[in-house]
């Protein structure tokens, strides 16, 4: 068992052997396109040009003074498609292309890595399915619509909780019956080998460039904090701040309605390591080891896995993951709508919300939170929940 | 080699029981059990369903694998196996999986444990062994990987794709190749539904089991016999 798989003790590929081969050729083509220079250069001109990268690092001046901090946000919520999630499609569409292959298929929660795969997908001339649990398809109507209106076929997942797990389920049997033909956008930095590494690799653009920004501006953010669902925005502006031992980095969980069992997505405050979707990780379940169900008011937070690069950097203690509730992330949500004009997805304002329940810790500090996403597609939910 | 799957406690224990027994009884030469996860990944509608409708009424491995050692002091020549996905063995704990159950296991069924994560559960205390896949994209790597298996057989994937597939199994000589390299039988899952299929499985590999056709027969325990019957 090669030590590469894994994450500290996790990671790993718990998959079923068919996909073994497709597995072994991903990491061969990713292995040699991060270090090719055409293909870098292809995908950089691709994020510059088409997706609107680099991302401002705004400070959020009038936040700042309610909060007693300095608030900064790296506005992937600006990112076309409206979120991180295509930092990630687009350099696995482009592996894809490499690959030789011309149908993706992808899983989606909240709707933004559907979107985003559909959004890859059409510029490329691909094929694209995308599974999404029925309970996420109504929670996130207008995604549904974008994604059909980008080409895509849209499965509406009926199986368990009909959310992301589930649909994470549906996408791993269809890869297993299609592999041959098909490459599978993994759309978080969960799953087996080399998923994990891949997806942080495509998504470190964020920490790398706010790492920059940051020094331009004259400073080091005293804490890093981002939402922390499968992972993959978090890991991404963690990774440009990780060496630097100075800085504090938070990784906030949805902490639901309440710790009982069912009403959190709590993985790593609540879980315990176990293995799902291809790797070893922290994991939400039952006394009997059934993965347990989990709620968060965002779709894209309610998965009971987390990456196992978020593992190992909790067991190491270079993380600190915390938790807001939903009402406490609802809050921050109209906060920064109504005193930044800016609307976030309710994923990002978790981690908004960390920071605004916490403010005593963080005053007088220079906070870097990523704005992983603008809520445009949860404010039908809101508006018709009465939440606002 | 001949034989069967079917899910651990379902549709309750009493039926359970009943299946297990008649698979004994009936003189296969072994019956897979299997231990419901809550993510089935590898398995289709139908056995996800039933294993969907066993989660939901609690899942008791103990209880299961009591079940399994009565049955195979009542028939002990049936090699008795378990089917079920990496979380629950390592939550169990490997090694006490091992040492409660591996008296009466000849080997377990791992799904989403390929051939080269097998170490990560043997290191862990996994002493029963590990029946090891073989599929239709196998490479020859893959196959030399298996060849010094403890296993009492090989698990030929015949088709891509999940339990209970209609796709036709593919057409090539994975399943020979591996045959001679472990000199063991390799038993054909995987789409297998009718006696032709059976047969044909058992002249090409020497083996075959049976899942999804018998899964969908275990709440009725006549036509579950009457289906089995026609492979003794």
């Amino acid at each position: 068992m090669d030590k590469k798989m894994f994450f500290g003790e996790y990671g790993g590929q718990f998959v079923p052997e068919t996909l073994i081969p497709a597995l072994d050729e991903l990491e061969f083509w990713y292995n040699k396109l991060k270090k090719d220079d055409k293909f870098k250069a292809e995908l950089d001109t691709l994020l510059r040009s088409y997706a609107g990268r680099p991302t401002p690092v705004y400070k959020a001046e009038n936040l700042s003074r309610e909060l007693g901090c300095e608030l900064y946000l790296k506005r992937e919520d600006l990112m076309h498609t409206g979120a991180h999630k295509v930092n990630n499609t687009l350099g696995q569409a482009l592996v894809t292309k490499y690959m030789g292959k011309n149908r993706v298929i992808a899983e989606t929660g909240a709707g933004q890595h559907g979107v985003a795969s559909a959004t890859a997908a059409a510029l490329f001339g691909m094929e694209c399915t995308v599974f999404m649990g029925e309970v996420d398809a109504r929670r996130q109507e207008p995604n549904v619509k974008r994604m059909e209106l980008l080409g895509a076929e849209v499965v509406r997942v009926q199986d368990g909780q009909r959310t992301l797990k589930d649909a994470t389920n549906a996408a791993l049997r269809e890869w297993v019956a299609s592999v041959e033909t098909t490459h599978y956008i993994i759309g978080s930095i969960v799953g087996p080998y080399p998923f994990p590494e891949m997806v942080a690799y495509f998504q470190s653009v964020i920490g790398i460039e706010a790492n920059a920004q940051c020094k331009e501006l004259g400073f080091d953010p005293d804490c890093v904090v981002a939402c922390v669902g499968g992972g993959s925005n978090a890991i991404g502006i963690f990774q440009g701040f990780l060496d630097n031992q100075k800085i504090e980095i938070f990784g906030v969980e949805a902490g639901g309605v309440s710790d009982k069992d069912g009403e959190h997505a709590r993985t790593i405050g609540m879980g315990k390591p176990g293995i799902l979707h291809g790797a070893f990780s922290y994991l939400v379940q039952t006394p009997q080891f059934q993965v347990a169900d989990v709620h968060s008011i965002s779709a894209g937070l309610d998965y009971p896995g987390i990456g196992p690069a978020h593992a190992a950097l909790n067991d190491s203690g270079r993380v600190k993951y915390g938790y807001v509730r939903d009402d406490e992330a609802l809050n921050a949500f109209k906060m920064l709508t109504r005193k930044e004009g800016i609307i976030p997805a309710l994923e990002s304002s978790h981690a908004l919300a960390y920071v605004i329940e916490n403010k005593e810790q963080f005053k007088g500090k220079k906070v870097l939170v990523n704005l992983s996403g603008r809520g445009d597609k949860d404010m039908a939910a809101i508006l018709e929940r009465g939440l606002i | 080699m001949r034989g069967f799957y079917i899910v651990g406690g379902y549709p309750d224990r009493e039926q359970f029981k009943k299946c297990l027994n008649a698979v004994a009884a009936a003189g296969f030469e072994f019956i897979e059990v299997g231990i419901p996860f809550s993510e089935p990944v590898a398995d289709g509608p139908v056995i996800a369903s039933a294993i969907h409708e066993a989660v939901m009424n609690g899942v008791d491995i103990e209880a299961i694998m009591s079940d399994v050692r009565e049955m195979k002091q009542k028939s002990p020549s049936i090699k008795a196996t378990v089917m079920t996905y990496a979380n629950i063995i390592h939550g169990y704990g490997e090694k006490k999986f091992s040492d409660d159950f591996g008296d009466i296991l000849s080997g377990v069924i791992i799904p989403d444990l390929p051939t080269r994560m097998h170490s990560w559960m043997t290191d862990k205390g996994l002493s029963i062994p590990i029946i090891p896949f073989v599929t239709p994209v196998s490479r020859d790597e893959d196959i030399e990987a298996v060849k010094d298996t403890k296993a009492p057989f090989v698990y030929y994937i015949s088709i891509m794709g999940v339990t209970g597939s209609d796709k036709k199994g593919a057409v090539n000589n994975k399943a020979d190749i591996a045959k001679k390299l472990t000199s063991k039988p390799v038993v054909t899952g995987f789409g297998i539904r009718t006696k032709e299929d059976a047969e044909r499985a058992l002249n090409a590999t020497g083996g075959f089991v049976i899942g999804t056709e018998v899964v969908k027969r275990q709440k009725d325990f006549s036509e579950f016999c009457k289906y089995i019957e026609q492979f003794r």
